[in-house]
């Protein structure tokens, strides 16, 4: 009975791509956004029932998928995602009902957005290789589009599509094999007899299968070194669907490694969660060094993903480790941590990024060294932004706060195991995670800083005013979503541990006891979110009032006078004279030079008349990303050559084409031979 | 038939198979090469009503007949006209000059005989044995078409190919199904017309049945 609710997300989805597609233009976007909440909500009432009750939702039909037929299964780690997903859907196309105006009213956008939520929401509840591959690929397909439906014709959207299509088709095909290999060798294509299998399978297989799992699912994760994509095509798609994209998708990364490799393997070596380990850390310190350095906010919010899912992927490579070594407990609680950071992610990096589009339609730029000011015109999507910003920088009582406690907690508490692996691996993860805490909180400084303080340093800065209402009100949800889970995280914490103690073999029941507080179950650890904010409030309320009372007892009240601040006897300050988020920058820049490496270009010309007297010094710089430099270019210079190469082959003549038939039949007569 | 009398007669008809397909990279007239198909065209006919009438099969006569009606008199028939049709129907400079084209079918006879050995080995008969000369057909048709540069010696390889399929067919296998049989036939003479009617556009279009012409819709 309760598996209606799949059923009702999947017809709704439908519904929506076909109403979209067919209505009128204004018509459309109404028509698709409600019966995306439709699919929204069905998955929610069926994912939230699982989490509940902890009895998946079975749903198979061989009608319509030839061969294979179609299964879905809904478990309790499918449905933290597809909970996730869910929320961020009903957010986004919420905001997408203002965002519309700005070229989302397309047919095409109005078709193509509610089947890339449908397959989001359905792709944690498949049950079988088939149905899997089947919903990934629609996902990815339906984003493609998405990324180019706004701004086509520009040459860098463009770009970005071709870099998107390429990484995820690539890492789609790595899925395909992995999953292939192993249910040929299990001899069944449903997750059920694959587990049921999983143990029989040759060593060599499992590796192999694992190896190419992670490759594809870190491609669309954003693990460096397969993040290329992140930063091209997250700034470029329309708001909307980056905050679907950086919110939802990339999560879908993370479910599916911990899919082949705890579920559908049943865990393995520790050389595999070694792997997933560093994976993260490389992730975490160069998405977060990136996005401290970045000017572009779409583009620093696109690295503070690859930042956000290399923290998630310590905390899966951790749990896998203490897994195999022999730690149940310490397993799941960095699995409940794991599951705890996607959900955050997913509430903050949703609000930043829409409101980040707010930004962006209200003046026309997303270059953080001409935005400024914005606090007091848009105080909404400042506001928001401010929240998920303190989010991100993992500061309570926001929601940040409490999953990075919990992978700390984790981590410390794995740190006396016997392992030399995990002993020298996790303080390691320990000093990476502190490493990018500290980046990121500049990264959001310098963006909360340079675009929403200060004076406006462009004309469609100073004359900006705040967006429509449904845009304030989807990025708001996902701000508030913040506020609670940062307030009372023990709302989720319990399904979160109901999912990982599935995954996790030979974990107790209840791994992290949430009541009103968080507490660890035999470890030391405690954490009571409601109490450190009150704490917090009335800090900050003792503060302010002594400094009232302070003020009132030592000062005589003075006339208020106004005075350009920072002068240095100087008048009449420019807006350009202001801090810009590359000079916040610079100092780490010239840290990490020999990471980031920078492009810098000066140029002095002096006067004709004398050269100690310059006319004008013009300085650029900007940083590209050294991985796409130094690993992606090569390879693709590669590809150039092989295809001009293989012009060579072509000249028009029949003759030689001929010839090329002729010859290969005889060298595979040949080798017959 | 009696033992000695049908495999002699089955080899000299195999053999003559193979010769045409020789002939054809010797000649450098076209009407010769014409000919030569023509030759060839019967001597596939004759395989098949040489084994029809040894295995008293009355099917595979009627395939030999109709190989015989189709590529020993229709085609050649058909490219016979465009023959006449072109003044200078001379293979002038092939792409390959003829003894090394000689060389070259020599060799691919040989890599024929290396290639099926383990055919041979499985099919002891005596028309188990000619299967090579069918492969060899097969490669030189091949080479005909890589090598020579008129469109009407273009076709002669098709056919040269096609026609060596057909000698594998037949000696390889019971006999070809009448139906299977007479599709590849009706094809490959639909293809001859097809073939011809290019032909013919050819030398109205670039005045000469050159392939070479062709490259000048290359970029």
């Amino acid at each position: 009975m309760s598996n209606l609710s799949l059923v009702i997300t999947a017809t709704a989805g439908c519904a929506a791509a076909i109403a979209g597609g067919s209505l009128p233009p204004k018509a459309r976007v109404l028509a698709a956004v409600a019966l995306t909440w439709v699919a929204s909500a069905g998955a929610l009432v069926g994912a939230v029932t699982v989490l509940h009750t902890g009895r998946p939702l079975v749903l198979s039909s061989s009608r319509i998928l030839p061969l294979t037929g179609t299964t879905l299964v809904l478990e309790p780690l499918g449905a933290v995602f597809v909970v996730v997903t869910a929320v961020v859907a009903v957010a986004a196309s919420l905001y997408w009902l203002g965002y519309a105006s700005h070229g989302l009213s397309t047919r095409t956008a109005s078709a193509t957005l509610p089947v890339f939520v449908t397959s989001m929401l359905l792709v944690p509840a498949s049950g079988s290789v088939a149905t899997f591959l089947w919903l990934w690929e629609m996902m990815a397909l339906s984003s493609l589009v998405l990324v180019l439906v706004d701004q086509r014709e520009r040459e860098e959207a463009r770009s970005a599509a071709g870099w998107y299509a390429v990484m995820t088709h690539v890492g789609a095909a790595a899925i395909l094999f992995a999953l292939v290999m192993i249910s040929a060798h299990a001899g069944g294509q449903t997750f059920a007899a694959i587990r049921a299998h999983a143990g029989h399978l040759p060593g060599a297989v499992r590796n192999v299968a694992f190896v190419l799992a992670l490759v594809g699912f870190s491609s669309k994760a954003g693990a460096v070194p397969f993040h290329v994509w992140l930063p091209k095509a997250h700034p470029e798609a329309p708001s909307p669907v980056s905050a679907l994209m950086s919110g939802a998708m990339v999560n879908l990364g993370i479910y599916g490694i911990v899919l082949v490799g705890d579920e559908l393997l049943g865990g393995g070596p520790v050389w595999w969660w070694l792997t997933v380990l560093a994976l993260g850390v490389v992730s975490a310190l160069f998405g977060a060094l990136q996005a401290a350095t970045s000017t572009d906010l779409k583009r620093l919010l696109a690295y503070s993903t690859a930042d956000n899912m290399g923290l998630v992927l310590i905390a899966v490579g951790a749990s896998g480790l203490f897994a195999s070594t022999g730690h149940p407990v310490i397993a799941a609680i960095a699995l409940v941590s794991a599951l705890l950071l996607v959900v955050n992610h997913a509430a903050f990096k949703g609000s930043l990024f829409l409101s980040a589009g707010s930004v962006q339609v209200a003046t026309g730029t997303r270059d953080l060294d001409r935005l400024g000011g914005l606090m007091r015109s848009m105080p909404v999507t400042g506001a928001v932004f401010v929240v998920g910003g303190l989010a991100i920088a993992a500061l309570p009582p926001l929601n940040g706060f409490v999953g990075e406690w919990l992978l700390f907690q984790s981590l410390l508490h794995g740190l006396p195991t016997s392992s030399t692996a995990v002993a020298v691996a996790v303080p390691v993860g320990v000093g990476a995670l502190a490493l990018t805490g500290g980046l990121t909180a500049a990264a959001f400084v310098k963006a909360i800083g340079v675009g929403f303080l200060g004076r406006p340093r462009s004309e469609g800065a100073a004359t900006a005013h705040e967006v429509p209402h449904t845009m304030q009100f989807g990025a708001g949800l996902l701000a508030a979503a913040c506020v609670v889970l940062g307030v009372g995280p023990t709302v989720v914490v319990p399904a979160l541990d109901r999912a990982a103690v599935e995954v996790v073999p030979g974990a107790p029941a209840h791994s992290v006891l949430a009541s009103a507080d968080v507490r660890l179950s035999g470890l030391q650890g405690m954490l009571d979110p409601a109490l450190l904010a009150a704490g917090l409030a009335v800090a900050i309320v003792a503060v302010l009032g002594f400094r009232r009372l302070a003020q009132c007892r030592f000062r005589p009240r003075l006339p208020v006078r106004s005075i350009e601040p920072w002068g240095c006897g100087r008048e009449l300050q420019t807006a350009r004279m202001q801090y810009t988020a590359t000079s916040f920058a610079e100092p780490l820049q010239q840290v990490f030079d020999d990471v980031l490496r920078p492009d810098r270009d000066l140029n002095v010309s002096h006067l004709a008349e004398s050269r100690y007297y310059t006319e004008k010094i013009a300085y650029r710089t900007s940083i590209g990303d050294v991985i796409e430099h130094d690993v992606y270019r090569p390879v693709i210079r590669g590809v150039h050559l092989w295809g001009h190469l293989g012009r060579g082959l072509q000249n028009g003549s029949v003759h030689r084409y001929l010839a090329y038939g002729l010859v290969a039949l005889v060298v595979i007569m040949l080798v017959m031979v | 038939m009696s033992g000695p009398a049908y495999a002699s007669s089955l080899e000299l008809a195999a053999g003559v198979v193979l010769v045409c397909a020789v002939v054809t990279l010797w000649r450098r007239s076209l009407s010769a090469i014409v000919k030569a198909l023509a030759l060839q065209g019967f001597a596939l006919g004759a395989v098949a009503l040489i084994l029809g009438a040894a295995q008293g099969n009355g099917v595979l006569i009627a395939v030999g007949c109709l190989v015989v009606l189709a590529k020993a008199l229709a085609i050649p028939a058909l490219l016979g006209r465009v023959v006449a049709s072109d003044p200078n129907s001379r293979e002038t400079a092939p792409i390959v000059n003829v003894p090394a084209s000689l060389v070259a079918a020599g060799a691919l006879t040989f890599l024929a005989y290396g290639a099926t050995a383990p055919l041979v080995a499985l099919v002891p008969t005596v028309a188990g044995r000619l299967v090579p000369l069918g492969f060899a057909t097969l490669l030189i048709g091949f080479f005909v078409m890589a090598a020579r540069r008129k469109a009407v010696s273009q076709i002669v390889g098709l056919l040269l190919v096609d026609n060596g399929i057909a000698l594998v067919a037949f000696l390889a296998t019971a006999g070809v199904p009448l139906l299977v049989e007479l599709g590849a036939s009706l094809d490959v003479l639909l293809a001859v017309v097809v073939l011809r009617v290019l032909a013919v556009r050819m030398t109205s279009a670039f005045g000469a049945l050159d392939l070479d012409q062709l490259r000048e819709l290359h970029d």
